[in-house]
């Protein structure tokens, strides 16, 4: 008996049992179909957050305040802030060679008004730098310019949700609003920036760097971000930086990351979320696979006479075996294909709300695993099938 | 005529001690080529026991069983198995036909566990189904068919590897007399063009077409006469 017609016989023995057969394939069709799903779901949110990281170019370093530590032991940071705009002056005094530009920023959650509305928001102090680098436009309007944050000018540019929730239908341009009990001249609305992980980007304000420093009456910033004059300098940047902060602070009161360090702290972290989130389907693929071995079992029985009239026939244990793990393989192979199509079909219905992307790892897993439950879960009930006497098989009723 | 079968002194018990139970006590038979053999006896009387050893489907506990000369106690399950698939045709009461499946399917069965190609296969069982007049049958499932219909696939599936032996266990047990009188027709003529027939059966009537009839009971055979005429 060779390999084709030991699968022939096995399929022509699931399509007798067209309902069961269906019904046990339908576990490992689910099992692969919520892997792939959720593994898509994880590789969409990877490539997203590249993407956005790469729109802000690969030639920038973040300072932070304390100590940072990116990863799966990070927390927030705790020590004090000292990173402030007398650092950020040294930094740019001294930046050298590798040093392209230096934006300090200040971050903080402020109530804007406008008339009688009102609305918790982030405000953002920077330089105008910052809508280049960031390729954030004005969608009417204007951004501020480097002349208004030299001058301390009391404008803003705001995000499109502030925008609809204080001024709903009206043109917001020239308008005034109240940020901290002073008054900031709206000169522009920034394109739609979408949603970055739960955090609406289009709920800000962002106003001088200078503006900023004089409404907090803070010495601190939040970030710094300083950028280099290419790709290939940002160890020789780093190491300057790092010269100038440890002259008055000590290590653990800043952090200095490269674009490349965050991207890939965050993208470790979704990889071990997208596995969990794989892992958790696998096991519903296992359930599945119980599924198999329980039907196998149940075929096995009910076709104990059949066993026996192959056997009478002159099939051997092997050519048996053979046939009821095809069996078993066929239905969770054949499962985990259309586990995939389904699990395409899923991702692709829900791309319009979540960024989904299927890697080939994802396919290669969802049809190795399905085919691998197949055989763990089909050999049990081969077995047993194989060891019937043929005269004790013929006499079951 | 050449001997076939040759069993000696077979002796199969089942149960254990102290209530051992003799299916078969010092049972010794030759069979030859081309013989139509009636095994009879009452129930429980070996019969079946007997014919499942001569048939390589079980072994003998005690004594020597040669097929061909061969002595298959000495052989392993695969060997037997192929003993099965090549020399040896079964017949069932109960036909054992697959169910939900087609007769041409159920006549190939044999023939999938040999190195025969497909396209050979269904060509050997069509022609054994068309001789057996079922030419219009080949893609009915065995629930549309007769009794005598489906023994007579069954007969075609026992056939298809053109075997040395058949061994009918009971064949017209499940059908009326029409039907048997058909069945047994069918073995009479393959016993004339050559073939050799052996027949279990608890029918006296159905053993008298034979043209050999060994009679067993509680294990031993009690009676082996040769029928001086056969209808």
């Amino acid at each position: 008996m060779d390999f084709s017609e030991i699968i022939l016989s096995a399929i022509d023995s699931l399509r007798i049992n067209k309902l069961r057969s269906t019904l046990t394939a339908l576990g490992i069709i689910i099992g692969v179909a919520a892997i792939i799903l959720l593994i898509s779901i994880g590789t969409g949110l990877q490539n997203y957050i590249t993407g956005e990281f790469e729109k802000l170019g690969t030639n920038s370093i973040f300072i932070l305040p304390g100590k940072v530590r990116v990863g799966p032991q990070g927390g927030p940071p705790q020590t004090v802030n000292k990173l402030s705009f007398k650092i950020a002056d040294r930094i740019e005094r001294e930046k050298g060679t590798f040093i392209n530009l230096v934006l300090p920023q200040i971050e903080k959650n402020i109530t804007a008004e406008y008339r009688s509305k009102s609305k918790i928001t982030l405000l953002i102090g920077t330089k105008s730098d910052y809508f280049g680098i960031s390729d954030i436009k004005a969608k009417t309007g204007r951004v501020f310019s480097q002349k208004d944050d030299q001058t301390s000018k009391k404008v803003a540019v705001i995000g499109q949700t502030l925008a609809s929730d204080l001024f709903e239908n009206q043109n917001p341009i020239d308008q005034k609003i109240i940020v901290s009990e002073k008054s900031f001249t709206v000169i522009g609305v920034m394109e739609e920036q979408g949603n970055a992980g739960g955090i609406d980007i289009d709920d800000q304000v962002i106003i001088p760097l200078n503006s900023a420093r004089i409404l907090t009456g803070a010495e601190q910033v939040n970030a710094i971000l300083v950028r280099t004059t290419s790709t290939e300098t940002i160890p020789q940047a780093k190491a300057q930086v790092e010269k100038i902060l440890l002259r008055t602070l000590s290590k653990d009161d800043f952090t200095i990351l490269t674009q490349e360090q965050l991207l890939s702290s965050i993208l470790q972290i979704l990889s071990v979320l997208t596995l969990a989130l794989g892992g958790i389907a696998a096991i519903s693929l296992i359930v599945g696979g119980v599924g198999i071995s329980n039907i196998m079992l149940v075929s096995v029985t009910e076709r104990t006479r059949e066993i026996g009239l192959r056997k009478a026939v002159g099939a051997t244990s092997q050519d048996i075996l053979s046939q009821f793990l095809a069996e078993a393989v066929i239905l969770s192979v054949v499962g985990g294909l259309i586990g995939i199509t389904v699990g395409y079909l899923g991702s692709l219905a829900i791309s319009n709300f979540v960024k989904t992307a299927i890697p080939l790892w994802g396919v290669l897993l969802g049809i190795g695993f399905s085919s691998a439950v197949g055989v763990v879960f089909g050999v049990a009930p081969a077995i047993r099938a194989a060891r019937l006497e043929p005269i004790v098989a013929l006499r079951h009723e | 005529m050449k001997t076939l079968l040759s069993a000696k002194n077979l002796i199969k018990v089942y149960g254990e001690e102290p209530n051992l139970t003799y299916a078969l006590n010092d049972v010794s038979i030759d069979i030859k080529n081309a013989e139509f053999v009636a095994i009879i006896g009452p129930s429980g009387s070996g019969k079946s026991t007997l014919m499942h050893i001569l048939g390589c489907l079980d072994k003998p506990d005690k004594g020597k069983y040669y097929f061909e000369d061969k002595e298959i106690t000495q052989f392993t399950d695969n060997e037997l198995a192929k003993i099965r698939n090549t020399k040896i045709g079964f017949v069932f009461q109960a036909f054992n036909l697959l169910p939900r499946t087609s007769a041409l399917k159920n006549v190939e069965l044999p023939l999938i566990y040999t190195d025969l190609s497909k396209a050979e296969a269904e060509k050997r069982s069509t022609a054994v189904l068309n001789e057996l007049g079922l030419r219009d049958k080949l893609s009915s499932t065995p629930a549309k068919l007769s009794g005598g219909q489906q023994q007579r696939v069954a007969i075609a599936r026992a056939l298809v590897n053109n075997p040395q032996v058949i061994f009918a266990d009971e064949p017209t047990g499940n059908l009326d007399s029409k039907a048997s009188q058909e069945i047994i027709n069918i073995f009479k003529d393959l016993n004339r063009r050559g073939r050799t027939i052996v027949m279990i059966t608890h029918e006296k009537d159905i053993a008298k077409n034979a043209k050999r009839i060994i009679t067993i009971k509680d294990g031993k055979i009690v009676s082996d006469k040769k029928q001086t005429t056969s209808r």
